[in-house]
């Protein structure tokens, strides 16, 4: 599925919205260290990130919320980033989906 | 779960008080039954390791004050975050080393935005005080991950209660030492489980034992208690119910007993036992570089089992030509992901140049169907006993096997390796592990990394099936070795598990050592080493017995070599040779032991007496 940036209606410049729909390929799907990652990932960027599946959202800083997403191999998750660098945030975590979270399978 | 589980209140009160208050009125001493988790005897006041019991004031805040909550939330959850700091620290640079990846993980679910948004969001629009706002956000994540039908994610649960005790525990300004009270005296430690963090913050405290309500000889307690050789006895139905903090108990980790408010004969008696066992123990100690051999000369192979890397120095302390049986599986508990290739490419070095020049034998992975399902997303199964476990999970995951496969390949350029493969049952399956382990040679070879010219590849025999064909195995094998535990499960439709059959699963059984000799003569036939790993190696009797089944290796936990060294050393092998043609024509579990025993017993009693108790494990 790879990445795709979408830019939202958005405000002049600060208020940037960016979205990206990324499949799950990685056998374990969205468990704890994956989850960790990703979270620590999210953190890094100043905007606001929030993973949803099926309508379900979670906050992508939180590593219970990830969890809880309950993310296993082929879920299909959305990724919305608001604020400063959300076009980064969103490719990067879609970079990170695509790489399995650095794990071999 | 906070404020669910906390019956006695928090350990903190004096145990003086207590000691003194039951003086008054004595109580009858009560008998709690348990699993002999850790091997020791220990008499000492008990100490509460309330987890959840911590009690706060929950109290609604005035406008004003909400700032102040959450700054003491805040102020809380770093003090929390530097407290696990402080364990994990304390564990890497403590003997017995642990895993602190899940502590590391703790540090981050402290600080959790998701948490942090429930509370803001309860003290700043319901205006509850901070402990409150934390219990409740808690409670709400607790209930989440308790619907999960993934049961990692539903394991999960408990780490966020124990996240959410840490902070209220801040909060308070009760978390001085790590998660436990001050100990002002050597106690005995009671809790309905112990976490890791728990567990790890025990080794500078002066705790004599422990005692939980959940647990079994292989959980977490139990093998960290063993590595700190502190007695423990673990599973004790509603422990926190029938014992007091300050409750003078007496932990019996032989007999996996523990007994409330001892009588001043009962304690005189235990403490009479303790002092023999720690006696014969530094006695046999001292013996520990001597060789193995019956009292005519015949020498015998005695190895170590281990879980943990850390217990092969452990092995090495003990006396141990080696480790028989290296669990690797203990690697993937615990976690999402299985270990990669790197990350256990270095523990199985760390074994083996630990155990050097002695072997080390490795088994793959023996995961359960309903075990470590994180690791492996196996379905539920209803007998996950005769389901996909050890090398039939292998074999379906190639993927992760040959990771395994590859480690060990490259391990062995450091010390004398062994691969041992768990629950084979046909030696078509034998076959493709051979064949797999052909793969992974030819691919590290590829990388130009480094590996021993020959490594023996063995079996385990534990499917009665691959008992009854070992003539097969061993023509096809380079050793092979008797996992009794299973076998006896299997050979007797005995759930391992089942407390209520326990009596019944005895490796004594006319059933298993037909079994064994028919093991042994194949294994001798074809030239092949075979050797016990079961439990059943760790006892005196059996261990004298299968020594006169023709068995030259067994293999057991570290802490039972010196005792089974000194048993073969009183008894010659044409006795057990004797004895053991005299068992082999009993009808039952019973006849056997009693034939043994009226042989041998007199002669080993000092070493029986420790062992009561292990003989149906």
């Amino acid at each position: 599925m790879g990445w795709q940036v979408r830019r939202g209606r958005q405000g002049p410049m600060t208020d940037s919205v960016a979205e990206g729909h990324f499949e799950i390929v990685n056998n374990l799907g969205l468990h704890a260290r994956a989850a960790t990652k990703l979270v620590q990932l999210a953190s890094t960027f100043a905007c606001e990130v929030e993973i949803a599946r099926e309508g379900q959202k979670a906050n992508a800083k939180s590593v219970m919320g990830v969890l809880l997403l309950c993310g296993a191999k082929g879920t299909i998750v959305d990724v919305t980033a608001r604020g400063p660098s959300s076009e980064e945030a969103v490719r990067a975590i879609g970079q990170l989906i695509a790489s399995k979270f650095g794990e071999s399978s | 779960m906070i404020g669910a589980k906390g019956r006695r209140g928090s350990g903190t009160m004096s145990i003086a008080d207590r000691v003194t208050s039951t003086s008054e009125r004595p109580p009858r001493p009560v008998i709690l039954k348990g699993i002999a988790g850790s091997h020791g005897l220990a008499i000492g006041p008990a100490i509460i390791l309330g987890a959840f019991s911590h009690s706060f004031v929950r109290r609604t805040v005035k406008a004003r004050e909400v700032d102040t909550e959450l700054a003491r939330f805040t102020e809380a959850v770093a003090r929390a975050q530097e407290g696990i700091r402080l364990v994990v620290e304390k564990v890497k640079s403590g003997h017995a080393r642990a895993e602190t990846s899940i502590l590391e993980a703790y540090v981050q679910m402290l600080g959790d935005e998701m948490v942090a948004e429930g509370v803001e969001r309860n003290i700043r629009i319901n205006r509850q005080n901070a402990e409150w706002a934390v219990s409740n956000t808690i409670q709400e994540l607790c209930d989440r991950f308790g619907d999960m039908e993934d049961p990692y994610l539903l394991e999960r649960r408990h780490d966020v209660a124990f996240v959410g005790e840490r902070i209220i525990r801040a909060l308070s300004g009760s978390d001085k030492v790590a998660t436990l009270p001050k100990l002002i005296q050597p106690s005995v430690v009671l809790a309905h489980d112990l976490s890791p963090a728990d567990t790890a913050a025990l080794v500078k405290e002066p705790v004599v034992a422990i005692i939980t309500e959940v647990g079994t000889r292989t959980s977490h307690t139990s093998i960290m208690a063993r590595a700190l050789e502190i007695p423990a006895v673990v599973g004790v139905a509603d422990a926190l119910g029938r014992i007091g903090p300050g409750d003078i108990v007496i932990v019996d980790g032989f007999r996996g007993e523990v007994t409330v408010a001892p009588t001043p004969e009962m304690i005189t008696e235990a403490e009479e036992r303790g002092r023999k066992h720690i006696a014969l123990v530094r006695h046999l100690r001292e013996d520990r570089d001597k060789q193995t051999a019956t009292a005519d000369g015949t020498t015998v192979h005695l190895r170590a089992n281990i879980e943990f890397p850390a217990e092969a120095p452990l092995a090495v302390d003990h006396g141990a030509e080696g480790i028989g049986l290296y669990r690797t599986e203990f690697l993937y508990v615990d976690r999402a992901a299985p270990p990669d290739e790197d990350e256990q490419y270095e523990v199985y070095r760390a074994v083996l140049e630990t155990m050097h020049p002695q072997p080390a034998t490795l088994r793959t992975f023996d995961i359960g169907g309903d075990k470590f399902v994180s690791t492996f997303q196996v379905p539920p199964e209803m007998n996950p006993a005769l389901g996909l476990r050890a090398v039939r999970l292998a074999l379906s995951r190639p993927d992760v096997f040959l990771a395994q496969l590859r480690a060990m390949v490259r391990a062995s350029a450091h010390g004398e390796m062994r691969i041992m493969i768990p629950m084979i049952a046909s030696l078509r399956e034998f076959e493709e592990v051979r064949r797999l382990v052909g793969v992974a040679l030819r691919e590290v070879a590829a990388r130009g990394q480094k590996h021993a010219a020959v490594i023996p590849l063995g079996v385990m025999i534990e499917v009665p099936g691959a008992a009854v064909m070992a003539d097969l195995f061993a023509r096809e094998a380079d050793f092979l070795s008797l996992g009794t535990n299973d076998l006896v499960q299997y050979a007797l439709a005995i759930d391992r598990t089942s407390r209520s059959l326990a009596y019944l699963a005895s490796p004594f059984d006319p059933a298993i050592l037909r079994l064994i000799v028919t093991s042994v003569t194949a294994a001798q036939k074809y030239n092949r080493p075979i050797s016990v790993c079961g439990a059943m190696a760790s006892d005196p009797l059996a261990a004298v017995l299968l020594v006169g089944l023709g068995v030259r290796e067994l293999s057991m936990e570290a802490a039972a070599i010196p005792e089974i060294k000194e048993a073969l050393h009183r008894v010659s092998l044409a006795e057990a040779e004797a004895v053991a043609a005299e068992a082999m024509r009993q009808e039952s579990a019973e006849d056997v032991e009693r034939a043994l025993a009226a042989a041998f017993a007199p002669r080993l009693f000092d070493l029986l007496a420790d062992a009561a108790g292990e003989t149906t494990i």
